[in-house]
């Protein structure tokens, strides 16, 4: 069968199976008739089958190199290596669109099969319904405004290539990731909204989602770090985050959520905080929403501009249609959802837990503040006036400052209502390794408040995190009469849930030791060399000793290789390399690394003059390794906390 | 209302407004104002505060010294195109940067009035990687 004939029947089907598992829905809603709801069901199912094939049919088009379908010209060519052309499949908007499809059929799917004997439930049906029009409004677009199925009116000899920037395996990785967690957070929302839709309350839908909370939220976490990750190794401008617009949208729901998954906890604990989660689920949701917007709408400019498509009015609605729904659903069960008891006091650990929440909100705010800027000062005072990066750095330094701190104390008080005696006996030791952190600093020469501060907490936050492991593992050696070194593995493994968390906190304490060091104590410097010269930044000296070209692939590549001393003794040699791709007009340039736990030194090579004299620019990033394994541990943690165990489904707490 | 709840409101109040000041600061502190190569010209700048413009490389201006990394050329307004300025910046020549390149800069004028000296520069090729700001 054609694929092209295949990839437009399947989407198409995709579109009717979600249609009518709607309309059977409703259907057995009205009627309260079980055997449509079951039907509906089946339908609602059978949608993750067809774009299955559409997808199918996608990626075989790439792999045969058919490109009278336009979107494969634009993202293949022949030379292309497989693995790239197997991921082209993403490297658009349109190819995205149906991924996005995709995946949240198969996630509904999931939830679908999870559900089947539970379609009783005055609440799943609505879950169903909320999930079929979601995924409806994707197939919608696909199936209209934005296929990428459409033919060429002829068949160009080649395609016009990936660009050469997206060919790099942590770019191949970083789009889908972000979008499993963007779409994951669907199913909590849709189960949040049928909450209030059915009546049903309670904290089973916090209880019921909380692994796909957490789950889209390593997904983002991943998402995101691999997209720093790749501006770092790949653009060659030394950093690794800019807040451009679509890295501040993806930010903003990680904000968002991470807000969320806290105070669920709260909730489940305590059964407070009701109306304040709904709230933010919904948020959450609508961000990730908001953030597809900003990158397809072009109203905003960004590196990741995928220029106008004519889908921003597409999802403005969506966004504008489910915000003011939700709002009437929240507003109506505000009744029912406020509880009597609120906080008992201010020194307690669900107060910290609020705070910390109004901090997440507040970065949130400020970064999508920044983000739309330009529109709200156009439209309100009628010159345009922008930020950038000093904007977020400035506004949201003290903002992350006083959220770690927080980080920190949150484990030293107590639920409910912390005594002030207790306070000061937790507190004495982690504040005083802090304060004389920070004095160890301060005589080495690190003057400056924010880098003085951000360390000084972040051995805050690592003591009261050693502080727990320690007192947990002391605990089970009491109790079980196990050395200590058996004990601690196997606390934290049987309370992984708890000790999950620490990890990610760990994790983020990391990461702003590496973003504090590379940002803070940065080095750069440019410089044009010819063959024999050097040049020195920081400890290095950075000789030129040779230069060659040579054909690769579907690039002609420059390389100019630098001996490197440090402190006087040699320390290898370092390649930096000029790329010219076949199918694009400007070369790109290779970043070259040499990573230790101390610093980056960072080369990149943007100019190569006519005698083979080269332009080369350096920076050493100090610490900056330290945040890549931070990264690394924030994931850990949270997939530590969603390891099911065999007992959790006898006991609920 | 119970007491407790008053000292959180009151602690949630600071932060908001602590958040608010934040943000005011932020944006009086580092707001960049867009304009034209006309409006420069015509008006002259606001002298405390950065500027971003927006314009085309005039073809047959460009002046660049590898060796002491000096990049000179003539911005073109992109809509009157007799109006042009000199720009000093001082960096490495972005990939993209060429003749008609569309090119986005932020700085401030010099004492003389003369040259506009860029601390940022920006160029977007007109191609097919049209969406491929570069960072510079």
């Amino acid at each position: 069968m054609n694929m092209v004939t295949l990839g437009n029947l399947s989407q198409a089907a995709a579109f009717a199976a979600a249609l009518l598992a709607m309309l059977l829905l409703l259907l057995g809603l009205a009627r309260n008739d079980l055997r449509s709801i079951e039907a509906g069901r089946r339908a609602l199912a059978a949608v993750a089958l067809f774009t299955t094939m559409a997808a199918f049919a996608l990626s075989r088009l790439f792999l045969t190199d058919n490109f009278q379908v336009e979107y494969v010209a634009s993202y293949s060519d022949r030379a292309l290596p497989l693995f790239y052309k197997a991921t082209s499949f993403w490297a658009g908007q349109k190819g995205s669109l149906l991924f996005w499809a995709w995946v949240l059929s198969l996630y509904i799917a999931l939830v679908v099969r999870n559900t089947r004997n539970e379609t009783r439930r005055r609440n799943t049906p609505y879950i169903y319904l909320v999930l079929a029009s979601i995924v409806a409004f994707f197939l919608l677009l696909l199936n209209t405004v934005s296929s990428p199925f459409t033919l060429l009116p002829f068949t160009p000899p080649d395609g016009q290539g990936l660009n050469p920037m997206l060919q790099n395996p942590g770019m191949i990785f970083h789009p889908p990731t972000l979008f499993l967690g963007y779409i994951g957070f669907t199913i909590p929302f849709a189960y949040a909204v049928a909450a209030m839709i059915s009546g049903r309350l309670d904290p089973d839908w916090l209880r019921k989602t909380r692994r796909w909370n957490i789950l889209s939220w390593i997904f983002l976490t991943i998402g995101i770090i691999l997209g720093g990750q790749w501006a770092y190794v790949e653009l060659g401008w030394g950093g690794f985050w800019a807040w451009d617009p679509v890295e501040n949208a993806s930010f903003i729901p990680w904000l968002v959520s991470t807000a969320f998954i806290h105070t669920a906890i709260i909730q489940e604990r305590r059964n407070i905080m009701r109306v304040w989660n709904m709230v933010l689920i919904v948020l959450t949701f609508l961000t990730c929403i908001f953030g597809t917007y900003l990158v397809r709408s072009g109203v905003l400019q960004s590196v990741h501009d995928f220029g106008a498509t004519g889908l921003g009015g597409f999802f403005l609605v969506f966004l504008v249609v489910t915000g003011i729904g939700s709002l009437i659903l929240i507003a109506e069960s505000y009744s029912q959802l406020r509880t009597d008891h609120s906080l008992e006091s201010l020194l307690s650990r669900e107060s910290t837990f609020l705070f910390n929440n109004v901090i997440l909100l507040a970065i949130a705010f400020s970064t999508l503040f920044g983000t739309i800027f330009p529109l709200i000062s156009e439209m309100v005072t009628g010159k345009k006036l922008t930020v950038g990066e000093p904007f977020f750095n400035q506004v949201n330094t003290p903002l992350f400052l006083l959220l770690l701190l927080l980080t920190g104390l949150c484990p030293l008080i107590g639920w409910r209502r912390a005594s002030i005696d207790n306070l000061k006996k937790n507190f004495l030791l982690p504040a005083s390794l802090a304060l004389a952190g920070g004095l160890v600093l301060f005589v080495l020469g690190v003057r400056t408040f924010y880098p003085l501060a951000a360390f000084s907490l972040a051995v805050f936050v690592s003591a009261t995190i050693l502080l727990e492991f320690a007192a947990g593992a002391r605990a089970r050696k009491r109790l079980t009469g196990e050395s200590l070194l058996l004990a601690l593995p196997r606390v934290l493994w049987r309370l992984r849930r708890r000790y999950g968390g620490y990890v990610v906190h760990f994790g983020m304490v990391l990461m702003v030791i590496g973003i504090t060091g590379s940002t803070a104590f940065k080095q750069e410097k440019e410089a044009t060399l010819r063959q024999g010269q050097a040049m020195t930044i920081g400890d290095y000296q950075l000789r030129y000793t040779g230069f060659r070209s040579f054909q690769d692939r579907n690039r002609t590549v420059y390389a100019a290789t630098l001996g490197v001393t440090r402190n006087g003794r040699p320390a290898g040699e370092m390649t930096t390399e000029r790329r010219y791709y076949i199918n694009a007009e400007q070369p790109t340039t290779e970043v070259s690394l040499r990573i230790s736990a101390r610093e980056d030194l960072y080369l990149t090579m943007p100019m190569i003059g006519r005698n083979n004299e080269i332009t080369l620019r350096a920076a050493v990033n100090p610490l900056l390794v330290w945040g890549w394994v931070g990264g690394g541990l924030m994931v850990l943690g949270g997939i530590m906390t969603i390891i099911p165990s065999r007992r959790q489904k006898r006991r609920t707490t | 209302m119970k007491k407790n709840t008053q000292k959180t409101l009151l602690a949630l109040l600071l932060i908001l407004g602590g958040v608010g000041f934040l943000i005011m600061k932020g944006v009086s502190d580092t707001g960049v104002y867009y304009r034209t190569v006309a409006e420069i010209i015509e008006d002259g700048l606001p002298r405390q505060r950065g500027v971003r413009v927006s314009g085309s490389v005039l073809p047959g201006t460009i002046d660049y010294d590898q060796q002491r990394l000096l990049l000179r050329f003539t911005v073109r307004d992109t809509e009157q195109e007799d109006k042009t300025m000199q720009v000093l910046y001082r960096g490495v020549r972005p990939d993209a940067f060429r003749e008609e390149a569309e090119v986005i800069l932020e700085g401030r004028l010099d004492g003389a009035g003369q040259t506009f000296v860029a601390e940022t520069l920006l160029a977007k090729c007109p191609s097919k990687y049209e969406s491929e700001v570069r960072r510079q």
